[in-house]
């Protein structure tokens, strides 16, 4: 009866004693003001099946414009408005328009890419990932292709065609205008 | 909200696939090239009935074809 009593009160007594080590310092902790972002393009994903060599199982590697790496803010063009993302953002689904991405990293130099359109999702925790089928540094495009291209879109969008070529044609259009403007 | 695509009776796919195509094609000259062979589809395929073959069509002209007679349905 005596022991039990004792039992009782180091049961008691050890919450107590074990809620200080529960209070580890994290990532998160450590870094509060970032968000993990993942910059992904389907075609660029290389998923070679898994290789296991008997030893290691060696899993297919994730090729991506950015992995879960660190960043200050991301701006993304949704098709709800273009919005910011900073860390600790409530989660979130947002569709993209063809548009900029611009990526604000450590120190305040940003990257920007043009996106065809695609999706970005953010998690609980700072987690960020975007998914887009055409993504490139805004360097790599060329802007007499852009301009020539509008002209091209413009006549067939006026014309007399089918009524789905003037739709590709106004689709063509809104893509090349908004990658224009961020080309200035 | 109503998207104009989808009002004139474009799948989302499709539209994606015309936005990318469109940004293949702004790309400068060396990686224009290297990123155009991505838009290319070839694929066939054809309707079995009663254990005989079906017409052998093209997926692409099928799929369009397909979307510009949804075209005058889908716009309401």
């Amino acid at each position: 009866m005596n022991s039990l009593r004792i039992a009782r009160a180091a049961l008691r007594a050890r919450p107590a004693a074990f809620r200080a080590p529960l209070q580890r310092r994290t990532y998160a902790d450590a870094a509060p003001d970032k968000i993990k972002l993942t910059l992904a393009l389907p075609h660029q994903v290389r998923t070679p099946s898994p290789i296991y060599d008997g030893f290691t199982m060696q899993l297919p590697r994730l090729a991506a414009i950015f992995k879960s790496q660190g960043v200050v803010q991301v701006n993304i063009p949704a098709e709800s408005g273009d919005m910011g993302v900073l860390a600790n953002h409530v989660p979130a689904i947002e569709q993209l328009k063809p548009g900029m991405i611009e990526v604000v990293e450590d120190g305040g130099s940003s990257k920007r890419f043009f996106l065809s359109g695609g999706f970005a999702t953010v998690q609980p925790g700072s987690v960020m990932s975007v998914n887009a089928v055409e993504g490139y540094p805004l360097e790599d495009f060329s802007a007499d292709a852009v301009r020539a291209q509008i002209t091209e879109a413009q006549k067939v969008a006026n014309g007399g065609g089918s009524e789905q070529d003037i739709a590709e044609a106004k689709i063509e259009l809104e893509v090349l205008e908004s990658l224009q403007a961020a080309l200035k | 909200m109503v998207f104009a695509w989808k009002s004139a009776g474009l799948s989302y796919n499709r539209y994606l696939a015309i936005a990318s195509r469109v940004v293949r094609r702004s790309l400068k000259e060396d990686k224009r090239i290297a990123a155009e062979r991505r838009g290319e589809t070839d694929l066939r395929f054809a309707k079995w009935s009663n254990g005989k073959q079906g017409e052998s069509k093209n997926l692409v002209d099928a799929n369009s074809s397909g979307m510009a007679s949804n075209a005058g349905s889908a716009s309401s």
